[in-house]
């Protein structure tokens, strides 16, 4: 299965909320090892659709496969190979970072030598041995989005979904948010991002815009910006996104 | 992995900021002071008295209803307009009128002319009162002639089985321990899940392969230990300070205490699955609590109940687990002798915690 080209394969998703249509048809595939950038204005259905993905939420029509798994009927197998991190801060304030680090790599299945190993190595990359027994409640954000990341890929998963990760921190933060994501990559891990940062756009291998529940364009940042004949891709988005109809 | 999320709730539980000072709180609480508060022991009724025969008898009698200790004297009256005036203004809860020749009549054991007027306005305590006025004319007649030959009007043969003092106390201790019990095992774990729903950590868990029941059985684990510490906690102190003990095997509190904790926990659950934030769950279990306590026999009789709201106490969990609890407790009666209870509670149980694993989601 690792052989495989694709690592999310998507058909004709679409997913109603009664009269609502917050994700419209939409097919695209996401290549193994790729950062692969989901875009859109709030609300053009970009939660909605990677929640679907992570076997949060079940499609009202579609079909799909993520990391070789069936989206309709093999959700509990799809979790076992992803990671997620939504855009709210979803780590236990009221315990400790080691605690949560603990709790996550048992929750996947790991032994307790497993996760002090993991433990160790994650706090010397995040420079955090200091704050190990600080609760995770405390942190700055910055922190707290990093420790997130890293506690999502405790299990070594093929794909990570990022869920608007760099939301509120100033832009150094960003960046080297961003240097952790790029070290992700490179080890062959798969990176679904949804942002509405377009300079983090920039950094994507591959990247869609999402316009109400559709998806209206997908390819590489410069094929995108010469396609549109834009200079960045904010100019991308502003022509791809301008032609929305609907309201928030 | 239930190492670990088990690690995880009970560390949750022993940080909240009031939790566990709540689990020592509740049993002091429940055996101490609900006790008293919930008491229909009454004291302190309010007297009048119109003395139209001014006798040694007459007063006599009322030396007896003072003496009882249930009674406060407000005023001897003249006239029966006087005696009425101090009910209306509520200074006088009830009103002895004795009529002239009291003396000569009981002295000829021909009758007993006095009347009782009682103020109902506070249905309890005016039955109690005008209940412990007889007691006492009973008394004085008793006083009068030990041979009890001229008391036929007054025979009323009380005899009380369980509770010979009427103790009141005694009566609602095994039903606080069924209020406790129930808030604990069934509304702080509502709660509980609600408000990681609203943390959003809930969906961190629930994007992990962890399976439904080790999520939840988890959660529940360390309600069921606190409520087995207050259940204990309870009978310690019943016995300790009232001296209470249970009359059945304790081996049947707690078998039933577990039973109720089954019923519970599918009450919780689904309380907590039908709402997004924790005021729509305060509502969901302030509405179940007053229900449950008002519905269960604990603090009105079932019996007496109109026909249509026996029926629905039937759906009651607490209606049987309060009578479980006080048959043990006060009868000393054994699951052969009160097996309807566990029916009933098993039969809720186990259609609570079916809707309730039913009604999980971990996707929607």
């Amino acid at each position: 299965m690792d052989t495989e080209l694709n690592v999310i394969e998507i058909r004709n998703l679409t997913k109603k909320f009664g009269d609502f249509t917050a994700v419209d048809n939409i097919s695209f595939d996401v290549r193994r090892g790729e950062i692969f950038g989901f875009l859109g204005a709030n609300g053009a259905g970009k939660t909605t659709a990677m929640r679907i993905l992570c076997g949060l939420s079940r499609p009202t029509a579609g079909t799909g496969t993520v990391a070789g798994y069936d989206i309709w009927k093999e959700q509990e197998k799809i979790k076992r190979h992803i990671g997620y991190m939504s855009q709210k801060f979803s780590l236990y304030p009221d315990l400790t970072v080691k605690e949560n680090i603990r709790l996550f790599g048992g929750i996947y299945g790991l032994d307790d030598r497993e996760i002090n190993g993991k433990t160790s190595k994650m706090l010397s990359m995040l420079g955090m041995v200091q704050e190990k027994d600080k609760f995770a409640g405390e942190l700055p954000l910055g922190w707290k989005q990093k420790l997130s990341f890293c506690i999502a890929l405790i299990h070594e998963p093929r794909i990570i979904f990022l869920d608007e990760p760099t939301g509120g921190v100033d832009p150094e933060t960003r960046r080297r948010f961003w240097e952790l994501i790029y070290d992700t990559a490179e080890k062959g891990t798969t990176i679904f991002v949804t942002t509405h940062y377009m300079d983090e756009a920039e950094y994507c291998d591959r990247v869609s815009i999402m316009v109400d529940g559709r998806i209206a364009a997908l390819d590489t940042p410069e094929k995108l910006k010469c396609r549109f004949t834009a200079e960045t891709m904010d100019d991308v988005f502003r022509t791809v996104a301008g032609k929305a109809e609907r309201e928030e | 992995m239930w190492k670990y999320l088990l690690e995880k709730e009970f560390k949750q539980f022993f940080r909240d900021p009031g939790l566990p000072r709540m689990a020592l709180m509740f049993p002091v609480l429940m055996m101490l002071v609900f006790p008293f508060a919930v008491s229909m022991d009454i004291r302190n009724i309010n007297l009048a008295v119109v003395d139209n025969c001014m006798s040694k008898e007459s007063s006599l009698l009322i030396e007896k209803c003072t003496a009882s200790g249930y009674f406060r004297l407000v005023d001897i009256c003249q006239s029966p307009d006087e005696a009425q005036r101090l009910m209306d203004n509520n200074r006088a809860d009830a009103i002895i009128t004795i009529m002239p020749g009291f003396d000569k009549e009981t002295a000829l054991g021909t009758g007993l002319p006095a009347g009782i007027k009682v103020n109902t306005v506070n249905g309890t305590k005016g039955s109690i009162g005008s209940q412990y006025i007889l007691n006492c004319f009973r008394m004085y007649l008793a006083a009068k002639n030990p041979d009890t030959a001229s008391t036929p009007a007054f025979d009323i043969s009380d005899k009380y089985y369980f509770n010979p003092y009427m103790d009141y106390k005694l009566f609602m201790v095994p039903a606080l321990i069924v209020i406790a019990i129930t808030m604990i095992t069934a509304f702080l774990p509502a709660l509980n899940i609600v408000s990681e729903k609203e943390a959003g950590t809930i969906e961190q868990i629930n994007v992990t392969p962890v399976s439904k029941t080790a999520c939840i059985v988890c959660k529940m684990i360390p309600y069921w230990a606190i409520a087995f510490f207050i259940l204990t906690a309870c009978l310690v102190i019943a016995w300790a300070v009232f001296g209470y003990t249970c009359r059945g095997s304790i081996l049947w509190l707690y078998l039933y205490t577990a039973l109720d904790m089954i019923v519970m926990a599918g009450l919780g659950l689904l309380i907590s699955n039908y709402s997004n934030n924790a005021q729509q769950a305060m509502f969901l279990i302030w509405f179940f609590a007053v229900i449950f306590m008002l519905m269960s026999g604990i603090f009105t009789p079932i019996a007496s109940m109109p026909d249509w709201a026996k029926a629905i106490t039937f759906l009651n969990p607490m209606r049987y687990f309060a009578d479980a609890m006080r048959s043990v407790f006060l009868k000393g009666s054994n699951p052969l002798d009160i097996w309807y209870d566990a029916a009933g509670l098993a039969a809720l149980g186990s259609v609570m915690v079916t809707w309730s694993i039913l009604s999980y989601r971990k996707s929607e």
